[in-house]
């Protein structure tokens, strides 16, 4: 189970409204690569890997990954907050109010839904690995798009934060690829 | 002194208010990896304990955290050493053989806890197995909840 632990891994202070921002975090959101997508690959795999680093590092990442979904929800929302129906369609988001309003709704950048797709999982613990590392890589290529894209440094400290973040994970799954390897289990 | 340069804060913080802190009663080799990671909050602010694996982008330095009051000032003590525990339990999950490792997470792992309870006695519970809950009346609802801006 889990238990929540009431505070942000790395805190949000946003103090500028800023709806094209908020639209274009959604990627991490909702997109392919985004948190949403790596948790639930995270934790769905952990069931096929073939010993306790594997079992132990999938969930503890898993864990981190929601955790890093709740920076970037709370991220939209401080974006979004009190934004007028002319503001947000002026941003390209008048198709999320006809159908969510102000609410979150886990979508990419573009407005696709969030689909399971994203979860990949073979039952094979070095193929997982493998397309484990290449999401870390494309989700640390994604938050050095969103800092090009702002240059308001309430975004940019938990952007960095989060795109450190893949650096390690991808290093964490590199270590337990390279071990099972080696150890031809 | 700039009263929210938090880098100073915290070490003083850490000096004054932490007597006896439980790890030095323990049997901890504390030195040997400390010496070759970030501190709790220096690798904090950077998302990264490993000064071999840190890799930045766009800035030069890492973005300092300026609490605004005394509350998220002590919340950014228990953020930098809950980030710390938590580099560590992924690098742990790889090399649990690695003692220094080891004991430096338990290091500091104590002291987050430490600072929860503080925290917590004076601000309400982050946990919902804190022993603030036993205030009268309900405390976990308490505002503010995390993702809302301060």
């Amino acid at each position: 189970m889990w238990l929540y632990e009431k505070k942000l891994e790395y805190p949000v202070n946003i103090t500028k409204k800023d709806l094209k921002m908020a639209k274009y975090l959604m990627a991490q959101y909702g997109g392919p690569d985004g948190e949403l997508a790596a948790s639930l690959r995270y934790i769905n795999q952990r069931y096929t890997m073939p010993d306790e680093k594997g079992r132990a590092l999938l969930t503890d990442i898993g864990t981190e990954e929601l955790a890093h979904v709740e920076i970037i929800s709370a991220m939209i929302s401080q974006l979004t907050a009190g934004a007028t129906i002319k503001e947000l369609e002026d941003a390209g988001l008048g198709a999320h109010f006809t159908q969510h309003d102000h609410a979150l709704f886990p979508t990419d950048a573009v407005g696709v839904p969030f689909t399971t797709a994203y979860i990949e999982a073979t039952g094979d613990y070095i193929a997982d690995l493998e397309s484990n590392m290449a999401a870390e890589q494309r989700a640390r290529a994604t938050y050095e798009h969103l800092m090009d894209l702002t240059e308001d440094p309430d975004l940019l400290a938990p952007l960095a934060f989060l795109r450190q973040r893949e650096i390690i994970h991808y290093q964490r799954f590199k270590e337990l690829r390279n071990y099972y390897l080696k150890k031809k289990i | 002194m700039n009263k929210y340069n938090i880098t100073e804060d915290y070490y003083n913080y850490i000096n004054n208010n932490y007597n006896q802190p439980v790890y030095n009663q323990a049997n901890f080799n504390k030195a040997a990896m400390s010496n070759s990671l970030y501190d709790p909050y220096n690798g904090f602010i950077r998302g990264n304990m490993f000064p071999d694996l840190y890799n930045a982008y766009k800035t030069a330095n890492p973005y300092e955290i300026r609490p605004m009051n005394e509350q998220a000032e002590l919340l950014t003590y228990i953020d930098a050493l809950s980030f710390a525990t938590i580099d560590l339990n992924l690098y742990l999950d790889i090399y649990p053989d690695d003692r220094d490792a080891l004991a430096l997470f338990n290091q500091y792992r104590i002291q987050k806890n430490e600072y929860m309870k503080k925290y917590e006695s004076k601000y309400g519970p982050l946990l919902i197995n804190s022993d603030a809950l036993e205030n009268y009346p309900w405390a976990w609802d308490n505002n503010p909840w995390p993702w809302q801006n301060k």
